[in-house]
């Protein structure tokens, strides 16, 4: 039997104590790993918030918000200078249009509805009503009316920005169309699918033109499912309106420039459109994330400090329990180092268990701790970051952005990887050394003639 | 050949210096079977301390097989105790959590003894020493005092030690089991041509050995 099995063995000397060592320890290495599952999750919602949502400046014709307002739509030729501007990685240009009955055999999956039919009515438009309806004008609205088809022209079909309904964007079936595409290929929102009964390969007609469905997208809410993605250069030449856009997104390097740059689109653009970033209210956004990945951060080395201290403690206390042993082994021809390595072993099997106790906690804390610590200290944030929206400038861009954040927040998921269960048995081994070297200082003292003391 | 001169040991306590061993000076031929005695408090359990280099004296040296084991390195005092010197202590101090078989075999695991041998070596030692089989599988709380000091002999003889230190191997047992150890100390000193040094109370006990020393106020009276 050599020193490291004695020392294995000496892990389980009394069962009650290995017991209780472990489990405390377990507790804490879970603590500590819950915390780093939740500064990751968190570091990685932060960056993807930054570089999804804080680094975009949303450009649309002056006085134009979705299909609300008035104005001229933008130009090719000024969009494309925005293209020149420092730091400006893409520019995302969209033309949106409307299909209604007179120009498209698809059905809307949406019903009109009350708001429909008043925001129908106040529109001034009219539509032919359907066979045993008509129009009288009640307080009712428009009684006829059948929302449209929203179509979506653009160069980034996997995105849909604050101004395009919103959502995340995620394939059922089929795949995107090329940004540059000239095709008359459509992706299809799930719901408008469902109601024209279209998938992959179907076709349908859009300005007396058929169009064949090249993919299924489901973006998470009901108005962007009732949508229509289709190349921009396509929407451009059917609905003859090339060289005119109806918004773009400017995506920034990083959000750092996004001032710098939405003051030289403005200078580009002058009042031709408006400029909106969303820049402030991401901040303020992500303040209460930071804020959770510092106290995350702060957790795991308090943490594994408090391991280290029970191991440590643990250690100390057995060597004295244990000393004359220590002096007999001594006496009997045992070197300080073998001794150390075998109460060496004893921490490492401690620890070891601890850890394996402590990864499976944290592995099944992790997500609900990170769940908890974001919902405690998001909900504040939204209606903080609606507020101020509301106020600002166009509800329906501030809305969906703030819709676009509290998505953010509460889809935050800490994910467990190797690297976890690699911290995690990296944290036992810190601690098990840390707390037997302490211990090696009271075994490298132990008098091997104490032995001769009878007690 | 134990050859000690004008060994001295003093410890600094809180009262002031304790010269627990002063000056001693004596010579034990190899194979001989000798006994310290001496009232309480009078240095004897120091003196062996020293032979068996748990200790190191205030002044003079110990000389085993012509080496001055004063002069030793730290490294080198380990492999000393560890080959030439065998314990038996009052008090058994066997590892609890180890069995029988298992204690006699751990001075041979710190003497680099091939593990196959180990094993068969303990076996016949416990054997020597009269412990049954049934019983060298057994954790030290399940054998009597005297089966632990049998164990405890055994182990002490593990590596061939030069010198077998006793100190008070009877002390915590009957008359009659104490006498059983002391013939058996006795009869292995004589198979195994080990030099034996025992301490004890026990006059009876120490006029038959070879030679008795005694000790007061750590001087040495009698040779
Ligand atoms: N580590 C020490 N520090 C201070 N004094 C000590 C130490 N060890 C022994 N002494 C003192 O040295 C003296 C001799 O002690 P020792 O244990 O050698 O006596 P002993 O003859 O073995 O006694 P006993 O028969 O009771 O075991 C005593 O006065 C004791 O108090
Ligand atoms: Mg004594």
């Amino acid at each position: 039997m050599g020193l490291v099995t004695r020392g294995v063995r000496n892990a389980f000397r009394s069962g009650a104590r290995a017991f209780s060592i472990i489990a405390i320890l377990g507790l804490s290495i879970g603590l500590a790993l819950a915390m780093l599952l939740a500064h990751q999750a968190v570091e990685q919602k932060i960056n993807s918030v930054k570089s999804s949502v804080g680094n975009t400046i949303t450009v649309s014709p002056a006085g134009v918000r979705g299909f609300e307002g008035g104005g001229n739509a933008l130009t090719q030729t000024q969009v494309d200078k925005l293209k020149t501007i420092e730091h400006v990685s893409s520019v995302g240009e969209s033309l949106n249009d409307r299909l209604t009955s007179t120009n498209t055999n698809l059905q809307s999956a949406v019903e009109a509805g009350d708001l429909g039919r008043r925001f129908s009515q106040n529109s001034g438009q009219t539509f032919t009503p359907p066979p045993g309806f008509s129009s009288d004008g009640q307080s009712g609205g428009n009684l006829s009316f059948t929302p449209p088809v929203t179509l979506l022209g653009t160069t980034d079909p996997t995105s849909l920005s604050s101004t395009q309904g919103g959502g995340s964007f995620s394939l059922k079936s089929g795949k995107a169309f090329d940004s540059a595409s000239t095709d008359n290929v459509a992706l299809v929102g799930s719901a408008l699918a469902t109601k024209n009964n279209l998938s992959v390969g179907s076709t349908f007609t859009a300005y007396g033109n058929i169009v064949t469905v090249v993919g299924v997208f489901d973006a998470g809410n009901t108005f962007s499912n009732n949508q229509l993605i289709m190349p921009l250069a396509t929407v451009q030449k059917l609905s003859t309106q090339t060289g005119s856009l109806t918004g773009a997104v400017v995506n920034v390097d990083s959000i750092s420039n996004v001032d710098s740059v939405t003051a030289q689109v403005k200078s580009v653009l002058g009042t031709t459109a408006d400029v909106t970033s969303s820049k402030s209210q991401v901040q303020d956004s992500i303040a209460p994330l930071q804020n959770i990945a510092s106290i995350s951060s702060y957790s795991l080395v308090g943490a594994v400090v408090a391991g280290a201290v029970i191991v440590l403690l643990s250690m100390v206390m057995i060597v004295r329990e244990r000393r004359r042993e220590i002096g007999v082994i001594k006496a009997i021809g045992a070197s300080n180092l073998k001794i150390m390595s075998q109460f060496m072993a004893e921490a490492v099997t401690l620890t070891i268990l601890g850890a394996v106790v402590g990864i499976v906690l944290g592995v099944v804390a992790g997500n609900p701790i990170t769940k908890m610590l974001v919902n405690n200290s998001s909900s504040s944030t939204t209606s903080q970051l609606m507020g101020a929206g509301t106020e600002e400038a166009g509800p329906q861009i501030f809305r969906s952005i703030g819709g676009g954040v509290r998505d953010n927040l509460s889809n935050i998921h800490a994910s467990v990887g190797w690297d976890i269960i690699l911290y995690g048995l990296g944290a036992a081994v810190l601690i098990a050394t840390i707390g037997s070297m302490s211990a090696s200082w009271f075994i490298a003292k132990v008098r091997p003639a104490e032995v001769m003391r009878t007690e | 050949m134990l050859k000690v001169s004008n060994i001295t040991k003093t410890f600094s306590a809180d009262g002031g210096d304790v010269t627990a061993v002063h000056d001693i000076s004596l010579a034990v031929p190899d194979g001989k079977f000798v006994s310290i005695i001496g009232k309480s408090g009078s240095g004897k359990s120091t003196l062996l301390s020293l032979l068996g280099a748990l200790d190191k004296p205030t002044s003079g040296s110990i000389e085993v097989d012509g080496q001055n084991i004063t002069k030793l390195s730290e490294h080198a005092l380990i492999g000393y105790r560890c080959r030439k010197i065998g314990f038996v202590f009052q008090s058994y101090n066997l590892v609890p959590n180890l069995t029988a078989i298992e204690n006699v075999m751990l001075p041979m695991e710190f003497a680099k003894t091939s593990k196959a041998k180990r094993r068969l070596r303990a076996q016949e030692l416990l054997d020597q020493v009269g412990l049954s089989d049934g019983k060298q599988d057994r954790k030290p709380t399940r054998l009597s005092g005297g089966e632990q000091q049998r164990v405890a002999i055994a182990r002490a003889l593990a590596n061939k030690p030069k010198l077998i230190l006793a100190d008070e191997p009877t002390g915590n047992l009957d008359s009659q089991t104490g006498k059983m150890i002391f013939d058996l100390l006795h009869n292995l000193s004589k198979s195994e041509s080990t030099t034996v040094i025992v301490v004890t109370h026990d006059l009876s006990i120490a006029g038959r050995t070879d030679k008795a020393f005694r000790l007061q106020d750590g001087k040495l009276v009698t040779q």
